[in-house]
């Protein structure tokens, strides 16, 4: 399949960070735009400041146009099946009235120069107000904690709505004016008298017209604009429109390289093992079996792991499996999984109605309590989780001569570089980290321990080793979504309005506003967590916090709508009285779904709606409830992301969210005894199935183009509780802790 | 992640120059052999056994196993869904006997030297469009040269 064909940019290039300086030079005639203006800052005072000093290099993202009028965007982002390379390059094409056709693609190098400033302001400083004067100290400051922090990051939905928004969009509308500046000093006319559309640029008057690659050379002269002109959405052509994502046809036909195909001469495997309790030494390994099977080259007591190299991977895992290994002793051997539990429920009481660390309180929600009508309290639980890529956490790397060389698929390059860096005991510039496609990322792959753990391996050996996790590893030694217990108290009026919201929850780790309910109108409202020590690795999980609180929310304002006699459709239009958009994603949902047509017996809906990272999204899940287990026959959602870049993997995204996310509502369950992890492979952590996975329908709404919303998580925080609620009103069952699959449905 | 922890992360890099410890070495490390060394026991089969062959000859037939579900490459062998590749390198394209080969390869006018061979299984349908060869590129250029040593191993024997 040709590129033409399919409309979508072509094949995307590696850059080493030689090449990348280099090209400027060596293509002879490219424009190369930096990015050093950001919309909406006081850029047209600071702009002598930032060109002049050391501040020019706050570059995040970078056009390029060459010689055969090819319009280079290079994307400071992984792509893990998310869309990003496309849904980015579209922003900055559409700005710079590229030609879609003739638009390449490159992975930013894992380089301080691509950390995503925008990201760290977003991500770490979000409602910062910052005194115009004081803006090149504070952009500075945050660069300084990004490049600290190795913030070349790609997660929290943020990649469209941080970077696109406020990078890609900016660098496409300045090389464009750049390039019409340079023809109009050409052809002597006014700037205003030229268009662009399709990489060429047009004066209409004169009947000229030329390439932007006529005028690359003369434009990279042009002073850079201080503030471009952005487009309002009535002019967009390729934002919001769904283009083919550039990187199928690859991964259709297998030339798509991920990390584990990373292939370096010469190149060894190594299989690893880890403390089955996390934390735990190796004490002791007896490897006389291993040293005498086929293949094996040498086995390493790592002190924290086992590795065993050989020239296969198969081999070194067949004499890994048969290495007999004693683990030091922890203060988590003991724990099992009621523990846990039992542990947060004593926290919880010992909090009270008072106590724990207040998150949000307004109005007086103990008074609101008492004077109730109907006052219900539930209390919800949810399981650890794993995140289980399809593709096994996986490196490899090459450390001689004092370089070292790292292959991996990695949320965050420079933090992988980083870790390369720290393991082998070199300095961060002697570390080349390549990054390749991410078979699945979910939050995962945003951890430096595997890139340390085979950089040591190679470090060990002085030649490439490929360290490949079995799955078992991988279920086993991960970063898991943190178990939690949620209680809430609820107090309705006469009328059933809801007038006291009070909940109290087990630790809070990211997003903050994942537990707060400020969209829905309610009279008083406290909430409140307690830290409760984990024993378990904490790592975020695709949506976060959101995954937690999205159900325990919208499961308790389902009892809330019981308790007042209402429908949850009905009694969530009340609560959004003051939210409109919320009201039209949740009105959408609902009449998508024929909310009032009735459904067979044992059949129900549940509606949902959780807000995050940007984004609102409702559901509503259909259920069929007359087998022994619940099977999820359709899910309608209605989204609203501000403006869809891209219609076709915004909903991509909404679908492989609901994928993840009812994955773990029937069957997540990470559990714990004697300190161990229990789960090992997919018989006992089962993904959802072909047959299992309902139909879905997206309706997609533009409510505020100015403010972006994402789109890598949003789509699977509501399809739990929209799931249980629907159980429940097949069958009159609440489910207060998941997964489903700890349930009798028979 | 918050901003509070944020910054105390990177204080921790200002004073600790990247706020970790080198990482542990090794407690124990067991060498059973170099890389470069022939697997012992594996070898001594092999010697007993096979003719010798060079590495990168027995690379290519490795590399081979893909091709190997339409190719044959032996001696009077039947053609399979793609053409008997024995002592194919140095021959004209498009004339094995009892193939029913496209008009475009046969038409190609290419004799298969070892860089013919290279761009065409570099890029089949590039190099010669219209050909019924479903294989798609072989990309890895070291791979290429494995198997073309392979195939013109068969020329000699």
């Amino acid at each position: 399949m040709s590129k033409t064909e399919t409309g979508s940019p072509e094949k995307k290039g590696k850059w080493t960070r030689r090449a990348f300086i280099g090209a400027g030079v060596v293509a002879g005639s490219a424009l190369v735009v930096g990015v050093a203006v950001r919309q909406g800052n006081p850029v047209d005072r600071l702009n002598p400041l930032l060109a002049n000093g050391k501040d020019e290099r706050l570059l995040n993202a970078w056009v390029k146009v060459d010689a055969d009028n090819i319009v280079t965007a290079v994307i400071p982002h992984a792509e893990m099946g998310q869309g990003v390379y496309t849904a980015l390059a579209q922003m900055l094409a559409d700005e710079m009235d590229a030609d879609w056709n003739k638009v390449r693609i490159l992975e930013a190098p894992a380089d301080m120069q691509y950390v995503s400033d925008s990201i760290a302001r977003d991500f770490l400083a979000p409602d910062l107000e910052v005194p115009a004067l004081f803006e090149p100290t504070v952009a500075g400051g945050i660069l300084e904690l990004a490049q600290a922090m190795g913030l070349q990051f790609t997660g929290g939905s943020y990649s469209v709505r941080a970077t696109g928004q406020r990078a890609m969009r900016t660098a496409g509308a300045a090389a464009r004016e750049m390039l019409v500046a340079a023809a109009a000093s050409e052809w002597q006319v006014p700037a205003g008298e030229i268009t662009t559309a399709d990489s060429m640029i047009t004066h209409a008057r004169s009947g000229r017209s030329a390439p932007f690659s006529q005028f690359a050379l003369a434009a990279a002269e042009q002073s850079l604009p201080a503030r471009p002109t952005l487009k309002t959405p009535d002019k967009y052509t390729i934002m919001g429109q769904p283009k083919a994502r550039h990187d199928i046809p690859e991964k259709v036909d297998g030339r798509a390289i991920f990390g584990i195909d990373a292939n370096v001469p010469g190149m060894k495997y190594a299989a690893v093992k880890a403390p089955p309790v996390i934390g735990a030494t190796v004490e002791s390994m007896d490897a006389s079996t291993a040293k005498t099977m086929p293949g094996v080259l040498q086995i390493l007591n790592m002190g924290d792991f086992v590795a065993v190299v050989a020239d296969g991977y198969w081999q070194a895992q067949q004499a890994l499996n048969s290495i007999d290994t004693k683990y030091g002793k922890t203060d988590g051997d003991g724990l099992d999984q009621e523990a846990i539990f039992a542990r947060y429920a004593s926290h919880l009481d010992d909090a009270g109605e008072d106590g724990g660390d207040s998150e949000t309180e307004e109005g007086d929600v103990a008074k609101g309590f008492a004077d109730a009508a109907v006052k219900i309290e539930a209390e919800y639980k949810v399981p650890f989780l794993a995140h289980a890529a399809m593709e096994p956490m996986n490196c490899t790397a090459w450390v001689r001569d004092g370089k070292c060389d790292v292959w991996s698929g990695h949320q965050a390059p420079v933090k992988a570089r980083q870790a390369a860096a720290d393991a082998a005991g070199l300095p961060f510039e002697d570390v080349t980290y390549h990054n390749a496609y991410l078979g699945g990322g979910f939050g995962r792959r945003a951890q430096g321990d595997y890139i340390a753990m085979a950089t040591r391996i190679a470090k060990a050996t002085g030649y490439p080793v490929k360290m490949i996790w079995s799955r078992e590893e991988d279920t086993a030694q991960d970063f898991y979504r943190p178990s939690a217990t949620s209680r809430f108290r609820g107090g309705l009026d006469k009328d059933g309005r809801l007038v006291s919201w009070d909940n109290i929850h087990t630790h809070l780790f990211d997003p903050k506003d994942a537990p707060t309910v400020p969209y829905y109108k309610i009279a008083s409202h406290k909430i409140r967590k307690v830290d409760v020590p984990m024993q378990l690795r904490f790592g975020p999980w695709r949506s976060v916090d959101h995954s937690q609180h999205g159900f325990f929310i919208e499961s308790f304002v389902d009892e809330l709508a019981h308790a007042a006699g209402k429908d949850g459709y009905a009694f969530r239009r009340e609560l959004l009285a003051d939210s409109p958009r919320h009201l039209k994603v949740l009105d959408t949902a609902a009449k998508m779904s024929g909310w009032d047509r009735p459904l067979p017996d044992k059949h129900g809906r549940g509606i949902a709606l959780v807000p995050s990272f940007g984004s609102i999204v409702a559901q509503v899940a259909e259920v069929d409830m007359s087998g022994s287990k619940p099977k999820v026959t359709k899910v309608h959602v209605a989204a609203d992301p501000g403006f869809v870049i891209n219609p076709d993997g915004f909903t991509a995204q909404m679908e492989s969210a609901i994928a993840y996310g009812l994955t773990a509502a029937l069957y997540g369950d990470i559990t714990l005894a004697s300190g161990k992890v229990q789960q090992s492979n997919f018989h006992d952590y089962p993904m959802l199935r072909m047959g299992e996975m309902p139909a879905i329908e997206v309706a997609l709404i533009n409510g505020d183009h100015q403010h972006l919303g994402g789109g890598g998580e949003p789509g699977l925080p509501p399809i739990a509780p929209a799931v249980t609620n629907a159980i429940f009103a097949a069958t009159g069952k609440r489910i207060r802790e998941l997964p489903l699959a700890k349930h009798d449905f028979a | 992640m918050t901003p509070a922890r944020t910054f105390a992360c990177l204080s921790v890099f200002l004073l600790a120059a990247c706020g970790v410890d080198p990482a542990p070495e090794p407690v124990e490390q067991i060498i059973v052999r170099q890389p470069d060394a022939p697997p012992v026991a594996i070898a001594a089969a092999d010697v007993a056994t096979a003719a010798p062959t060079s590495a990168l000859v027995a690379e290519g037939k490795a590399a081979f196993a893909n091709c190997s579900v339409c190719h044959a490459v032996a001696k009077d062998a039947h053609n399979g869904a793609g053409p008997n590749l024995f002592g194919i390198v140095g021959k004209p394209a498009g004339q094995v006997a009892g193939f029913a080969y496209s008009d475009a390869l046969k038409a190609s006018g290419i004799i298969w030297t070892a860089a013919e061979l290279d761009s065409f299984i570099a890029g089949p349908a590039a190099k010669i469009p219209g050909t019924t060869m479903m294989a798609g590129p072989m990309v890895d250029a070291a791979k290429r040269q494995a198997v073309i040593a392979f195939l013109e191993s068969t020329n000699a024997s």
